[in-house]
């Protein structure tokens, strides 16, 4: 079995053509990500400054009577009165104190908005430099050291806490499954065409089975060299589009003027988000492989193992693409479906919402799936006309043969 | 001389939705002995690859039997697998592997003992003078070179009986000599060496014992000059016309028979 995956593997690996249609994938992609992302951000900020935003004022002193007539001064900005109790994800409150004849402020926003994020930053600027001239006024009235004096006021409050990191993360969690799995889908759909109709049409298949190695061997080394391919290009697909949103989204939260630097890689790149993403790596490529290899295994030439290989091609990214993207609640009929289930549960571990119900039900069928294949695809695979490409290539022709041999009877 | 190959009443039948059932071999009895080469002689689509390909253990007959150094290809097809070594019709080889790699894990799969291995593929590789080209991937070898390799491959785990379609087939005369001169060391070491061909002087040239093979039935087989006699003609291709012709006959009367009826 080592030997055969050994060869199978080196053959698959320096076919450059392969691994140049693999590489295209991200490179493709990468850029169509970034360009959808700034876009998407673009509008969300444009959009933000034309909405017209409610500032709830509260003070309690009476000095600062000219603090609201500064801040009317920005754009779409509404005053009222009105104090911050509880989280609102509709307004943004707006408390002045006194201290030592300073104003000091609290404002209090729910960052997950961008409006009002957006809108915060303003008001965040006009509030220090309202600061900065009553710290001027002091000074000139009192002939103080300027120095003394704290050169900012203004508490901050996210009332939605880490909401910016989980909006990263609700990203991340859906693209970064969703591109890996497809990258996982071109590679081990191009290695099965190679590996099963590669192999009858190059007439390699007859040197492997006349070897004194069970049939079932050479099979599952098919499986597995397929499989290891397709991890190796999740993997590699998977390291660098977590790297690139990563420093997409430090690019553009700069913008929106809200530093992430209180996100660590450690938040989204811990070792369990790792492994776990890479054992449903790895039982999606190998769930896939075996799909593939038996589809393409009915064709004995390349091409038409590309025909045979695209209508589940399309069923299995139509998956993904479709389900998953509308972000769903996980429930048992998600986990019951091969590939999205995995997709699924990957979805769920990144964003650290480890719901472990689902995970083991995850597990639970995709370890039926596989048995069933196991047990009831591979005997038809190892038909010696299905192995061998033999007596006619099509499945449909086939197909009419077994018709014939019916009609002889 | 020991039997290492017994084909009795083989047949392998196709179903073609254009010609309908296919007898690819048809009742074929024949029997090859160590230290022999025996040469199935057809035209194309005579049966000589399904035929081939039913000893190697790649399509099981519909019915008959063929037994290989003493096993069964039906119900001991892996003690069958130890004791042929393969060529098919084309080279197949893995493009993207070099001789070397191809030999050495060939070796491998067939259990060829570690420790002697890499004596023996280099023994090989010299042998079949590849030196030069060894560690070229194959998909940039000539057909000649792509042959030598695939001779070298099927030989590495030294098995008495060796099963070759159409060894020198597309070959020019020097590469196909080359071949040829194998061919009789493997039969001097006291292998039994099955091969087909479409090309007369090379059958005559090379086999101890030749079978001739048409639509599926063996029409003849003897040493050359048993045919000779039978026929009574001198040229092998002749002789070769005169069994297509004695066979096409009497299906003629056959078919006569069928109509008197
Ligand atoms: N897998 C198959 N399905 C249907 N018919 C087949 C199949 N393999 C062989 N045949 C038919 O069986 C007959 C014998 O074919 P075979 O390949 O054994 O001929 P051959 O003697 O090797 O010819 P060639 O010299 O061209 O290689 C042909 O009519 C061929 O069309
Ligand atoms: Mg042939």
């Amino acid at each position: 079995m080592k030997t055969l995956v050994i060869i199978f593997l080196k053959d698959l690996l320096r076919n450059k053509m392969l691994g140049l249609m693999v590489l295209l994938v991200p490179l493709i992609f990468y850029p169509l990500i970034y360009w959808g992302i700034t876009q998407f951000m673009l509008l969300r900020t444009a959009f933000s400054e034309n909405t017209v935003i409610t500032v709830k004022y509260h003070s309690e002193t009476s000095e600062f009577g000219d603090l609201k007539d500064s801040l009317s001064a920005i754009n779409n900005l509404i005053i009222e009165p009105g104090f911050f109790k509880q989280a609102d994800t509709d307004n943004i409150y707006l408390t002045v104190r006194s201290q030592q004849g300073l104003p000091y402020f609290e404002v209090y926003v729910d960052s997950s908005n961008s409006s009002l994020l957006s809108m915060s930053a303003q008001i965040e600027k006009s509030l220090s430099k309202y600061y900065r001239s009553s710290v001027d006024r002091i000074v000139k009235e009192n002939d103080y050291t300027p120095e003394y004096f704290q050169v900012y006021n203004i508490e901050m409050n996210d009332t939605e806490g880490d909401e910016s990191v989980v909006v990263i993360l609700k990203i991340l969690s859906l693209l970064v499954p969703l591109f890996s799995i497809m990258s996982i889908l071109g590679s081990c759909v191009a290695a099965s065409v190679e590996l099963a109709s590669g192999h009858s049409e190059d007439k390699t298949s007859e040197t492997t089975l006349t070897l004194p190695v069970e049939r079932k061997v050479i099979m599952i080394s098919k499986f597995i060299s397929v499989s290891i391919y397709g991890i190796l290009a999740g993997s590699l697909n998977f390291i660098f589009l977590t790297v690139f949103m990563m420093q997409i989204f430090r690019s553009f939260m700069g913008i929106i003027d809200q530093g992430i630097e209180g996100i660590g890689w450690s938040k989204i790149i811990s070792f369990n988000t790792l492994f776990f993403s890479f054992v449903s790596l790895c039982l999606t490529a190998f769930f896939i492989s075996l799909i593939f290899v038996t589809a393409a295994g009915f064709a004995s030439k390349r091409k038409e193992g590309s025909v045979l290989v695209s209508p589940f091609m399309a069923a299995v990214t139509y998956i993904p693409l479709v389900i998953v993207i509308p972000a769903l609640e996980p429930g048992i009929l998600i986990s019951a479906v091969p590939v999205l289930n995995v997709a699924f549960a990957m979805k769920l571990i990144i964003s650290g919402d480890i719901n472990t119900l689902f995970i083991i039900q995850t597990a639970i069928f995709s370890f039926l799936w596989t048995f069933t294949a196991y047990r009831y695809i591979l005997p038809f695979l190892l038909d010696e006309e299905v192995l061998m490409g033999y007596s006619d290539t099509s499945l449909a022709k086939k197909i009419k043969g077994k018709l014939f041999k019916w009609k002889l009877k | 001389m020991e039997t290492k190959v017994k084909i009795e009443n083989l047949s392998k039948h196709f179903s073609d939705p254009q010609r309908g059932l296919v007898k690819a071999v048809d009742n074929v009895s024949l029997e090859a002995f160590s230290g022999e080469i025996f040469g199935l002689l057809g035209p194309n689509g005579a049966g000589k690859t399904t035929t081939l390909r039913m000893m190697a253990t790649l399509m099981r007959p519909d019915s008959g039997s063929i037994s290989i150094a003493g096993y069964d290809t039906v119900s001991e097809p892996q003690k069958v697998r130890r004791s042929i070594g393969y060529l098919s019709s084309t080279t197949a080889l893995y493009p993207r592997l070099s001789p070397r790699e191809i030999i050495s894990y060939f070796a491998q799969l067939n259990d060829y003992p570690s420790t002697e291995l890499v004596t023996r593929v280099e023994k090989l590789i010299s042998h079949f003078g590849i030196q030069d080209y060894a560690d070229t991937y194959s998909e940039k070898l000539s057909t000649g070179m792509k042959q030598l390799t695939s001779i070298a491959r099927t030989v590495v785990h030294d098995p008495p009986v060796l099963i070759l379609d159409e060894p020198s087939t597309g070959l020019d005369v020097i590469v196909a000599q080359k071949i040829h001169h194998h061919i009789f060391e493997l039969k001097n070491e006291g292998k039994t060496i099955i091969f087909s061909s479409h090309n007369m002087g090379e059958v005559e040239k090379l086999c101890d014992r030749i079978g001739i093979i048409n639509k599926g039935k063996l029409l003849a087989a003897g040493t050359p000059d048993e045919l000779r006699e039978i026929s009574k003609k001198h040229y092998m291709e002749d002789v070769f016309v005169f069994f297509v012709r004695e066979y096409e006959k009497e299906i003629g009367y056959e078919k006569k028979e069928a109509a008197c009826i």
